[in-house]
């Protein structure tokens, strides 16, 4: 009897060593589709983590950026260089990288990830006409058409290299047909194309830590397992990340439940507060947008650069902030169109010093419409100088939990204030088709990118929902304007050469005046910066976090996540 | 020619001819439906490579240009004759969202899961439910009754999807008595499909909490309908002729009252049992359940045209099919009825 129960004791004893030293996990969450909808190919839709932080830790970019600083941690490049007289932009990759099966990462792999994203019709391509090798480790890309040197580094060094091994008969192919002088316009590149989406390799083959178990992939989960031939493995601390596929609400449980370690999903504040109080970290690393009121400006009197300016006064953007998405998002305070916190890397302090803040102030905003011989009606509405009362809708996505907070919010505002709004949801799919093909009188679209260089930003708020984009005529908003600042202002030819060109002073100056004009004309009103509210558990599975004001929290979570390079170099840490 | 006319006489066969004109029907109605959703799989399409990756709308148009081989400019009434063409062919087209992918396939994927844990739910539901019908009202007026009354009613009136996110938070968060990735999903990681404990044994695992929401919001409704139907038949003269009669009790409540107090119910059974190959989108969702549903839900999101399509036919089918085995199953139950006596 007493070996029978001695035996059992060194059972459980060992079992429970054994379960000390089991796999050491991180636990995240993004949306994915599973097979047969979701695939391997990553230039594609629906690739299973396709462009997601964990893309990052299975097929590597050449390097990622720390945007505190303004300076790139090198990946699978050690070093590159932008040679402005020759045109070129020539990169160095590391030597000995090993791609998960086996093949060794040369330049050969750079040309066939960007020749394929020429058919692709990859933006880089409007500044590159070709990449080729100069030898096994070196590859040079000839710049067509200047542009700033962040710019061409995002595109290029930010990409992540796929491996020849499984690209590299389509890369041939595409190489081949431009040779022969054919362009994506072709029939025998379109149809290559046709042929190119339908590829789907059997995994993903990458140089990153980690690579997918094909195996463990279900509609609710995947696992990524640690591979050991990784060029940095030292620093590789945890032998697997599970994934877990999801939406905001089904991944909510997962988080209260401390079965995800980090979510970067847009948990609605009441969420966030039940995290909190579960004993979560929220993490808020800056989004560099928001959203905006757009306007029509088809519809009178939108189209008064006066009217935008009342609204903007009319509405406590603090408040409306708050409602929304309580401490995760912040008034603009500049309203120079990108996010406040490029601005002092951006813009001088004469130039700030111009910047108007549209602080609440409805007395203001009466005065305005009163100016221009507005006057109210017997309820209080406003009604225009031509009679017309002020009363419109306002249209806003509306699976989109915080924008459509903002949007409601406003609308009472304005409401209360006398420009009668009503809200009307339209779902996120179609919403920003409706918004360039001009179907709204008000709607709530983004401001701002997720771009270390402000032209992206600008873009987005005067370009993409605007004529100019080729869907409709958007906003209509005129791109020839006249300013108090400046006079008459090509505010497109500005957008234009604030992000293109090699003279960085230039680029600054188109910059410094897109903030001054954006900032007087408001083609767009934003209401509020996003922050993230990213929950961390610290200590049940993961340790190690950086204090809230570690300067690796200003990268933004969808572009260069911290997450991601935390996991990278070793800093997060597996609780023992 | 007098066969001709005995087989149009014949009453399966005059059902199956409307049976087949009622899915054309349907599927000529569907396909114009959803073409009037506002925006198009290209406009979405180009719209996620706009935001998704940079591209300007010129890039986008022709990169969607080269990739969709349907021409959504070409006339409507050309595009619904193709789509018919192949219909009748039994090709229910390819996924626009995911190049390659048959809708058939697609289906074929996800149908088993719904069937099985929609059709578990039923049986279990409509069983629980005509039994607790017929005790409460055997013992109406009484505690039991009103208990059970009550929750039935209670639990018909929370949404299915409520319910579901309920019991995920309760039983993984609150209590922790389930890991909430265990509720997820059909299978667990790494599972090999196959005729095995282990694997069956896992698939109940993970059904259980989708097979329990659509239980929880279902039974309330029979056990309420089976209560109002028994009330009925234990009123019917010939139930006090039987128990006059002096018959054991147990035969009058099972062969007299239960037999007839079901005969409502059964069209109720048979119009859900065709209704489940939909699954319930909002369900699937939350516990991430491979169903028809599911796909449903992601097709809308995406105008992914066939796959919706594709889902939409397969339910008007089994709609049909159940309403015609109704008919003639209701005949064999009752007696009074002929399938096609009226015709």
């Amino acid at each position: 009897m007493r070996k029978v129960v001695f035996l059992v004791l060194a059972v459980l004893i060992v079992m429970g060593t054994a379960s000390m030293i089991l796999a050491s996990e991180f636990h995240g969450a993004w949306p994915y589709l599973p097979p047969p909808n979701g695939h391997f190919n990553t230039f594609v839709t629906n690739a299973i983590l396709g462009a997601s932080m964990y893309h990052d830790l299975i097929e590597e970019p050449m390097a990622i950026y720390y945007w505190a600083t303004g300076t790139w941690e090198p990946l699978l490049a050690e070093s590159w260089k932008l040679d402005k007289e020759k045109s070129e932009f020539v990169v160095n990759l590391r030597e000995g990288v090993k791609f998960n099966d086996g093949s060794e990462l040369t330049a050969q792999d750079v040309i066939d990830t960007f020749y394929i994203g020429y058919l692709m019709h990859w933006a880089v391509w409007r500044f590159i006409d070709k990449v080729e090798a100069v030898d096994k480790y070196t590859v040079k890309f000839h710049i067509a058409k200047p542009a700033p040197k962040i710019v061409l580094e995002r595109y290029i060094v930010r990409e992540r290299v796929r491996a020849h091994s499984v690209y590299g008969e389509f890369a041939k192919k595409i190489i081949d047909l431009l040779a022969e002088g054919k362009t994506r316009d072709s029939k025998e590149m379109k149809d290559l194309r046709v042929e190119f989406e339908k590829f789907r390799p059997k995994t993903i083959v990458g140089a990153g830590p980690y690579m997918i178990d094909p195996n463990s992939i279900t509609e609710a989960q995947l696992t990524l397992v640690k591979f050991p031939g990784y060029w940095d493995i030292k620093n590789i601390k945890f032998d697997k990340v599970v994934v877990y596929n999801g939406e905001t609400p089904v991944v909510t449980p997962l988080v209260m439940s401390k079965e995800v370690d980090y979510a970067t999903h847009g948990f609605p504040p009441a969420t966030e507060m039940q995290f909190k109080r579960l004993g979560a970290r929220i993490l808020r690393p800056p989004i560099y947008s928001g959203p905006a009121i757009y306007f029509n400006d088809d519809i009178y009197p939108f189209n008064l650069k006066e009217v935008r300016q009342a609204i903007a006064y009319a509405i406590n953007k603090d408040e409306n902030a708050y409602v929304s998405l309580g401490q995760s998002a912040k008034r603009c305070v500049y309203m120079a169109g990108f996010s406040d916190n490029l601005v002092p890397l951006w813009l001088s302090d004469e130039t700030k010093s111009k910047l108007n803040s549209y602080k609440y102030d409805p007395k203001k905003a009466e005065e305005i419409l009163k100016s221009l011989g507005f006057h109210r009606d017997k309820d209080g509405v406003w009604v225009t100088d031509k009679g017309q009362r002020m009363e419109y809708e306002l249209s806003v996505p509306a699976e989109y939990a915080d924008w459509t907070a903002a949007a409601q919010n406003a609308a009472d505002q304005l409401t209360k204030f006398g420009i009668k709004v009503s809200v009307r949801g339209v779902t996120y799919s179609q919403h920003p088709t409706e918004v360039r093909q001009g179907r709204f009188q008000m709607a709530i679209r983004d401001w701002g990118a997720g771009h270390p260089h402000p032209h992206f930003a600008f873009y987005t708020d005067l370009v993409s929902y605007n004529y100019l984009s080729g869907f409709g005529p958007g906003q209509n908003f005129p791109l020839t304007q006249k300013t108090k600042a400046f006079g008459m202002v090509d505010l497109n030819d500005l957008v234009t050469r604030s992000g293109e060109g090699w003279n960085e002073e230039e680029q600054k100056a188109a910059i410094e005046k897109l903030a001054v004009a954006f900032n007087e004309l408001l083609p767009i009103i934003p209401l509020w910066e996003r922050y993230g509210n990213n929950p961390a558990w610290d200590g049940v599975r993961v340790t190690n976090w950086p204090a809230d004001d570690d300067s690796l929290y200003k990268n933004s979570p969808y572009a260069d996540n911290f997450v991601t390079l935390m996991l990278l170099k070793g800093i997060l840490e597996p609780v023992k | 020619m007098g066969w001709l006319v005995k087989l149009f006489r014949n009453y399966v066969f005059r059902r199956a001819i409307r049976a087949f004109i009622t899915i054309l029907i349907v599927v000529t109605i569907t396909f114009f439906i959803v073409r009037l959703m506002p925006g198009n799989p290209i406009e979405i399409y180009i719209g996620q490579l706009m935001s998704q990756y940079g591209m300007t709308f010129q890039e986008a148009k022709n990169a969607a240009a080269a990739l969709f081989s349907l021409d959504l400019d070409a006339p409507l009434f050309s595009q619904y004759l193709d789509y018919m063409k192949n219909l009748f062919r039994g090709d229910l087209g390819r996924s626009f969202v995911s190049q390659g992918v048959e809708v058939v396939d697609l289906i074929a994927s996800y149908l088993p899961w719904t069937l099985f844990s929609v059709g578990i739910s039923i049986l279990l539901s409509f069983s629980i439910g005509i039994a607790l019908g017929i005790v409460i009202a055997y013992k109406r007026g009484g505690l039991l009754d009103q208990i059970i009354s009550g929750i039935s009613t209670v639990l018909t009136s929370i949404p299915n999807y409520l319910l579901g996110i309920i019991l995920l938070i309760l039983l993984g968060v609150q209590l922790q008595l389930i890991p909430v990735s265990m509720m997820r999903g059909t299978v667990s990681p790494g599972m090999k499909p196959g005729f095995t404990w282990k694997f069956i044994s896992d698939v109940f695992k993970h059904a259980a909490l989708p097979i329990l929401t659509y239980v929880l919001s279902t039974v309330g409704g029979w056990i309420l309908s089976m209560r109002g139907s028994t009330l009925n038949t234990l009123g019917e003269d010939f139930v006090t002729v039987a128990k006059a009669r002096g018959l054991p009790e147990r035969r009058i409540t099972f062969t007299y009252v239960g037999r007839n107090a079901i005969l409502p119910l059964f069209t109720s059974l048979t119009m859900q049992i065709g209704f489940m190959m939909g699954g319930s989108a909002l369900v699937e969702f939350i516990f991430v359940y491979k169903g028809v549903g599911w796909a449903l839900w992601s097709s809308i999101g995406q105008r992914d045209y066939p796959v919706m399509q594709g889902v939409f036919l397969i339910i008007t089918i089994a709609v049909i099919v159940a309403n015609f085995m109704a008919d003639l199953l209701y005949g064999k139950l009752d007696p009074r009825i002929k399938a096609g006596g009226s015709e």
